[in-house]
């Protein structure tokens, strides 16, 4: 931990670490605060083991722990006889299957309040969005003719839950998939069978003595992925459109000055929208406002974090104070009351640094108790309940804020979120034909998806932000989720205005439609929007989705979800670049199958590039490639 | 004369050194009893990082003649006869820190240490594992070393292998025929990759 009060010396570390100039600022009190936050974590770890980089360390069974000689020496072999091409193929193996059941599980308590909202058993919630509610019935096969809303919710519901442990050993909405892709998927042997089986079929993978063949267990990696992509991950996206709405263009505000200086700060951090969208609901109780009053307090300000802020953002408008490593930063600035947490990328020391300041932090759900939090269960049947306790609990915790210790960054940036899949579409007059002439007559040259996390080995925001910029200049249209989504927000690009910033024949489309050149399409569930974009866009120009001109990249990713990601979108056709390298440098076999091989199976690959200029140079050969095998 | 020879080229950061080195100077020499006494031990040698993320693992070199014998009032630090090892008896160190000026290479550190029975903190160095190599074994960070980062053995031997590897290079250019391993091209690749990440979040846009 660094402990410094030399001003000058914060300044130039907070540079360095970030490039926004209000996480700058809030790093620079951060310092002077004596708060460690995973900068000065990831400084204590080094240097980081050479093994576990690589991939080469297995620390699965009791003969190990593990680990193979990277300089072509003994030990070759691990005690049972692993390879370094069987070491990292298992562990990422391993890490893609935590990834896919963080967003699948995410998917599952999203049904399970759809079904009990079906059933009158929820608390708060209702069906928003009935269009799309009918529309995937149809896809389920599900009558709708003469049944209430409920009634179809309920079967649409069951239907995906059902496919969890299905036994009829398909996925629907994987039909929504161009015909030539689906037929890669089946000829390659990694079309998935259900939602939970593959999971669970990659852990018996990776136990000894079961695959020992690395390729095989990588067409399991990539099996997973898609169960989760066009699994677990849609199934989320769509049923909370269902309940909650399907997001359409909104205006709002980003980065830590969206904090309040004399209101009650929420944080909403995490992932799953279920509670956070109740306690939307909660803030607008008139008890609870003229408590605030009471309380010395000018309202209720809540505020999101990560992509359960993404899912408020998009839906509501609700303004999002940053990505990953904004969370210490926000605490911080010593103005926030409560941070309510549900789970996924919550660090798991941040009640260590809530306790720094008067900050209460609220955990939700039975599956991420976090030590020194309060612990207030969420239930969809008293959801709306258990909203209010913890508005209340953010309420009465005001008084004891210490205003002498508060800073917050003095402005905000504008923004423009709530592009889903429907809202492009609708954008775009009903069809994707506009977007489609203006890829064939190269005004845009293609599309780049910028997901994923944020890393502190990377520049915080450096990466996401600098690729973007330099793909709209190049007029590649960016399309975002996640944290990437957040970065562009507080960066201004998520602005029609910040169309300036591309080259002409972007600039003059992103005009004519008043939008901006970046869009942000939702959380990292979201993704699945992308998927869905692409192959709306395949279908109507009846190709796959591995020949449109698209490119992938996680330019700072860190966790096992961007795994999975980046190989559903790989498996799906669309080329990836990684800023930083994946734990598989350990065997040359699984860096030539992931980074030249694969194009021969699914036209497209993984490449890591961590400097996000070469990357997007990468991004525009193959585009350039994919435009010409086109003829356009 | 006999050393642990680095080649930082083949140190990755795993600090298995690091941990071999503090449970062989602890009581039980053991893993799961050392890291549960009191004082615990701690390690010797030091695995630093480097900017783009190589690492260097920095010791006692027991120099000859050393610094830090020359300086040391008490004669707590000694040149044990048998193996020319610059050994130290915990019991005569003051702890005035003048080995610690002296050193060229700074990797004196000061520690509680299970021979004083007391709570001073004394020169507690490198001391080349002296009992083990008494019992005819290599120091325990050399053992450790998976990679050969850490190699034991007569410092003109091991200094002849890098010789004889620099002349054959010269001589058949991208020879086969070397002793130390060449760096694998998956292993080049990683490291031009961490190159690049810490060179980029150098930059200030």
């Amino acid at each position: 931990m660094i402990t410094m009060y030399d001003t000058l010396k914060a300044k130039k570390i907070a540079e360095e670490r970030a490039l926004d100039p209000t996480d700058q600022e809030m790093i620079v009190k951060a310092i002077d605060d004596g708060i460690e936050t995973a900068w000065d974590r990831l400084a204590s770890q080094q240097p980081q083991c050479g093994f576990g980089q690589l991939g080469v360390c297995c620390n699965r069974c009791t003969m190990g722990p593990c680990r193979i000689e990277p300089f072509g020496k003994k030990p070759d072999r691990g005690v049972c006889g692993a390879t370094a091409d069987l070491i990292v193929a298992r562990n990422m193996l391993d890490d893609l299957a935590t990834g896919a059941a963080a967003h699948s599980d995410h998917g599952r308590e999203i049904l399970e309040v759809l079904l009990e909202t079906a059933e009158g058993k929820s608390q708060g919630y209702e069906i928003t969005d009935e269009e799309k509610l009918h529309l995937i019935a149809k896809e389920y096969g599900i009558t709708t003719e003469g049944r209430s809303k409920n009634e179809i919710a309920e079967g649409v519901a069951r239907g995906m839950l059902e496919e969890y442990g299905t036994l009829k050993n398909r996925i629907q909405l994987l039909e929504r998939a161009p015909e030539k892709t689906k037929k890669i998927w089946k000829d390659a042997g990694i079309w998935p069978r259900g939602v939970d089986r593959e999971i669970v079929e990659a852990m018996h993978r990776i136990h000894m003595g079961v695959g020992a063949d690395y390729l095989n267990i990588l067409l399991h990696a990539m099996r997973t992925s898609l169960s989760d992509g066009w699994g677990g991950s849609m199934m989320a996206t769509e049923c909370s459109d269902i309940l909650f709405g399907t997001p359409t263009p909104v205006e709002s505000w980003a980065n830590l000055a969206v904090l309040s200086k004399d209101m009650v700060n929420v944080v909403l951090h995490g992932h799953n929208p279920v509670l956070s969208e109740m306690i939307v609901k909660a803030a607008e109780d008139p008890e609870l406002k003229k408590l605030a009053e009471k309380n010395g307090a000018k309202g209720i300000n809540l505020v999101g974090m990560c992509c359960t802020g993404n899912e408020l953002l998009m839906r509501h408008g609700i303004p999002i104070a940053g990505n990953m490593l904004d969370q210490e930063l926000a605490i911080a600035t010593g103005s926030v009351e409560v941070m309510v947490i549900d789970y996924q990328c919550i660090f798991p020391s941040i009640t260590h640094t809530a306790g720094c300041y008067h900050t209460k932090v609220i955990s939700t759900s039975n599956k991420s108790k976090v030590q020194g939090a309060e612990y207030h269960e969420f239930q969809p049947r008293t959801g709306l309940e258990t909203a209010k306790k913890i508005i209340r609990i953010a309420i009465e915790n005001f008084p004891n804020r210490d205003q002498a210790r508060v800073r917050i960054p003095a402005k905000p940036m504008k923004l423009m979120a709530g592009f889903s899949e429907e809202a492009i579409r609708k954008a775009l007059g009903g069809t994707y034909k506009p977007l489609i002439d203006a890829i064939v007559a190269g005004k845009i040259k293609g599309a780049v998806g910028i997901v994923g996390c944020n890393n502190p080995k990377i520049k915080h925001d450096y990466g996401h932000i600098t690729l973007a910029r330099e793909l709209i200049k190049r007029n590649i249209l960016v399309v975002e989720t996640g944290c990437a989504a957040i970065a562009s927000g507080k960066a201004g690009l998520l602005l029609p205005e910040a169309a300036d910033q591309a080259g002409d024949g972007l600039k003059a489309v992103c005009n004519s439609l008043g939008i901006p050149p970046v869009l942000h399409m939702g959380s990292c569930v979201d993704c699945s929007r992308i998927l869905v974009l692409a192959a709306n866009i395949a279908k109507e120009l009846g190709v796959g989705i591995e020949d449109l001109p698209l490119g992938g990249a996680a330019p700072e990713w860190y966790s096992q979800k961007a795994v999975s990601i980046g190989t559903y979108f790989v498996s799906s056709g669309v080329y990836t670049v990684l800023g930083v390298p994946p734990k598989i440098f350990g065997s040359q076999n699984v860096i030539d199958l992931l980074t030249v091989k694969l194009k021969d199976v699914v036209n497209a690959t993984f490449a890591v590039e961590p400097d996000p200029v070469k990357a997007a140079d990468l991004l525009e050969a193959e585009i350039d490639r994919k435009r010409a095998a086109l003829g356009i | 004369m006999k050393t642990v020879f680095v080649r930082p080229e083949l140190c990755i950061g795993c600090r298995h050194c690091e941990i071999a080195c503090a449970i062989e100077h602890s009581e039980s020499k053991t893993l799961f009893d050392a890291i549960l006494e009191e004082p615990v031990s701690k390690p010797r040698i030091f695995v630093e990082p480097v900017i783009d993320y190589l690492s260097f693992p920095n010791k006692c070199r027991h120099c000859d003649p050393a610094p830090c014998m020359q300086v040391c009032p008490t004669e707590a630090l000694f040149r044990d006869k048998e193996t020319g090892i610059v050994a130290i008896n915990y019991l005569r160190c003051i702890a005035c820190g003048m080995c610690a000026i002296a050193c060229p290479f700074g990797i004196i550190r000061f520690e509680k240490v299970k021979q004083t029975g007391n709570d001073r903190e004394v020169n507690a160095k490198c001391d080349n594992c002296i009992s083990r190599q008494k019992e005819g074994n290599i120091p325990a960070c050399a053992e450790a070393c998976k990679t050969g980062a850490l190699e034991f053995g007569d410092v003109n031997d091991l200094i002849r292998v890098s010789r004889k590897d620099f002349s054959m290079r010269i001589i058949k250019s991208q020879g086969t025929d070397v002793e130390v391993p060449k760096i694998p091209d998956n292993i080049r690749a990683f490291r031009a990759i961490m190159k690049a990440i810490a060179e980029t979040g150098e930059k200030v846009v």
